[in-house]
């Protein structure tokens, strides 16, 4: 794939609740262009459960994708013969749905002999700002969702170096978890936040998990346990109580991710040099406290923050089809034995913490 | 015993199954009565759903499988299929472009499994523009034996584990005598009743091995892990791709319950 021609990318994505497939265009410059973005939410299908189901996904996910790709394609005004690349999502995520998308994508490949590219979709978090915005490696990554919370040295294309990871829950986990033991809506992330909006972030000392630790690791977990407790002292909860202990929640997950962010920019540094700029990714990145935090540490450490819009932080194929269009530009594509993947670590090389080979920080 | 049948029928059809016992009335008018009637096709067929993965080419203006790979496997559909699929393709020297409907097996059978197939059929249908069409896994397995035109009624039961099978019965000339559902083997061996049967699916043995001793034996038990991939093409050439639709055919709901916050547990524990 020489890069002297502009290129046009399916991308499909389908590894946790968001069924959604995007074609996009790549400039020889490294410019992209969004075509089209079709995302179907699955929140009401697993509403009622609380959380994400996986076979209530991987069903929604068969029913709904080759029509969402159909209507990518239309918008876009693009014939599958037109495509460059296909490229889909290859995990890391739930099983069930990766597996329908990657073998979507492969069969639509594998029709038009279009090269397949088997992405990560948390390079593609990682990348998403290349999308947006002119920004030149070496850049230092925070991802943060309801699967993953990371800090990730982004060096170039396939070249990443993780800095610090969470031990425990990821930070929408923690925040979903929290909203569903206080019985607020699903999904509770930004129900937290609305509900943190009207209370007292200092009723409650919730502990700062990690602060002041050399590495750069998270741990939501005790957080987490810590407000469930104060939660069921308090029982019968008023509205107020809830507000009252989102905001003290909220207060001390932000406290404790500026303090691991900051660690997590001076560990850069020190390996990397300067960062061109600190770039957040991921669904928890369109909360607005977490964007008022980090523009503080940003700005501690000298550096530009980047946040791109709350569409393209949450999952969708526009993401998928520009990491595939990165890789397709360097000849990187997969074969048709590319295989699904439930984990799959960004960076290879990465460790568990001391401590935590058995915890979700090992993949 | 017709009173019985009705009512081994009528009880356990609660999925909604009329369209699929209608697609297999349509298919042994078509495809029983002569191939020859089925109009001149050629068929791309994939099944994953059981334990196997495997694609064939059939041209029914010759008969002729034209290329078939079949792969026994429980696990690693996922992996296998697409490399399997284009070596089919790569062996049969047809284009997609060339394929006049792509029939893929819909289930009962492993969940992901069978929407390995289902996603690789309707990815093809949709970059290739060609019709997709969805045959029951338990409607493979019977057709052959059905092709036969016996008398005989004709059993597919596919292990659905926990003691409990999915199930069908079929007439020996194809007409529905117990719509499919997921039921216990006790409830599937009620079937005595229809006359000695064939046995067909992958628990057909499981079904001959708790046979009544009191009922007149199974004619015949074939235990096969995959349905024949001829069949699932043969069987795609004759439905109607209005009604056999390339939707998945679990059978059964997926096992989830709905969960309460802290608060409701507590306004539960101090009711």
């Amino acid at each position: 794939m020489t890069t002297d021609q502009p290129m046009l990318v399916l991308g499909i994505e389908t590894t946790c609740d968001e069924t959604a497939a995007a074609v996009i265009e790549r400039q020889p410059d490294g410019s992209g262009k969004i075509l089209s973005n079709i995302v179907h939410s699955q929140i009401s299908d697993h509403a009622p459960y609380g959380g994400v189901v996986p076979e209530i996904a991987a069903r929604a996910h068969i029913d709904l994708l080759d029509g969402i790709i159909g209507r990518a394609m239309k918008d876009a005004d693009v014939n599958f013969a037109q495509l460059s690349g296909v490229a889909a999502a290859a995990g890391p995520g739930l099983i069930g749905g990766v597996i329908v998308g990657l073998t979507t994508a492969k069969a639509i490949a594998m029709v038009h002999d279009t090269p397949l590219v088997a992405v990560n979709h948390l390079e593609a978090h990682a990348l998403t700002p290349r999308l947006t915005t002119s920004l030149a490696f070496p850049y230092c990554l925070f991802l943060v969702s309801g699967g993953h919370t990371q800090i990730v040295a982004v060096l170039g294309v396939g070249h990443y170096v993780r800095l610090g990871t969470t031990v425990d829950d990821a930070m929408g986990e923690a925040f979903d978890k929290v909203a569903k033991m206080l019985g607020l809506p699903y999904p509770g992330g930004p129900q937290v936040e609305r509900a943190a909006s009207g209370g007292d972030p200092k009723r409650f000392a919730f502990p700062r998990p990690m602060l002041g630790r050399p590495d750069a690791n998270f741990s939501l977990s005790g957080l987490k346990t810590a407000v469930r407790n104060e939660a069921s002292r308090l029982i019968p909860l008023e509205e107020q109580d809830i507000a009252d202990l989102c905001a003290s929640f909220q207060a001390a997950a932000l406290e404790s991710t500026a303090d691991r962010l900051s660690v997590g920019l001076r560990l850069f540094e020190a390996q990397f040099g300067p960062p061109h700029a600190l770039v957040a990714a991921g669904g928890v990145a369109s909360n607005q406290a977490i964007r008022g935090a980090l523009q503080a540490v940003a700005a501690k450490a000298q550096t530009t923050l980047i946040i791109p819009p709350p569409a393209l932080c949450t999952d969708n194929g526009a993401m998928i089809a520009w990491a595939g269009a990165e890789r397709l530009a360097l000849g990187l594509t997969d074969t048709m034995e590319a295989p699904p993947r439930a984990r799959w670590l960004l960076d290879a090389d990465a460790k568990a913490p001391a401590g935590h080979s058995k915890s979700r920080a090992a993949y | 015993m017709h009173a019985k049948a009705a009512a081994l029928s009528g009880s356990k059809a609660n999925h909604s199954t009329i369209a699929r016992g209608a697609i297999f009335c349509e298919w042994q008018a078509q495809t029983l009565a002569s191939r020859g009637s089925v109009s001149f096709m050629l068929i791309l067929a994939i099944d994953t759903a059981l334990d196997a993965c495997a694609a064939a080419i059939l041209d029914t203006r010759t008969s002729k499988l034209i290329a078939h790979e079949s792969m026994p496997m429980k696990r690693g559909h996922a992996e296998a299929l697409m490399p399997l699929l284009g070596r089919v393709m790569a062996g049969s020297g047809i284009a997609f472009a060339d394929l006049d409907r792509i029939a893929v097996t819909t289930g009962p059978g492993s969940f992901t499994g069978l929407r390995v197939g289902l996603s690789a059929a309707r990815g093809i249908g949709l970059a290739a523009s060609k019709p997709v069409v969805g045959i029951t896994t338990l409607t493979a397995y019977a057709a052959p034996v059905v092709s036969e035109n016996m008398d005989a009624p004709v059993i597919a039961a596919i292990d659905a584990r926990h003691d409990h099978v999915y199930f069908q019965v079929v007439s020996g000339n194809g007409t529905s005598l117990v719509r499919p559902g997921v039921i216990p083997i006790h409830e599937a061996l009620e079937a005595a009743q229809f006359g000695a049967p064939y046995l067909v699916g992958n628990a057909a043995e499981i079904l001959a091995a708790r046979w009544p001793s009191d009922a007149p034996a199974p004619l015949r038990v074939d235990m096969q892990p995959a349905p024949e991939i001829s069949w699932v093409a043969w069987l795609g050439a004759a439905v109607n791709p209005e009604t056999a639709l390339a939707r998945p055919y679990y059978l059964r709901a997926p096992d989830a319950k709905p969960q309460s916050s802290l608060m409701q547990q507590a306004a539960l524990a101090a009711s």
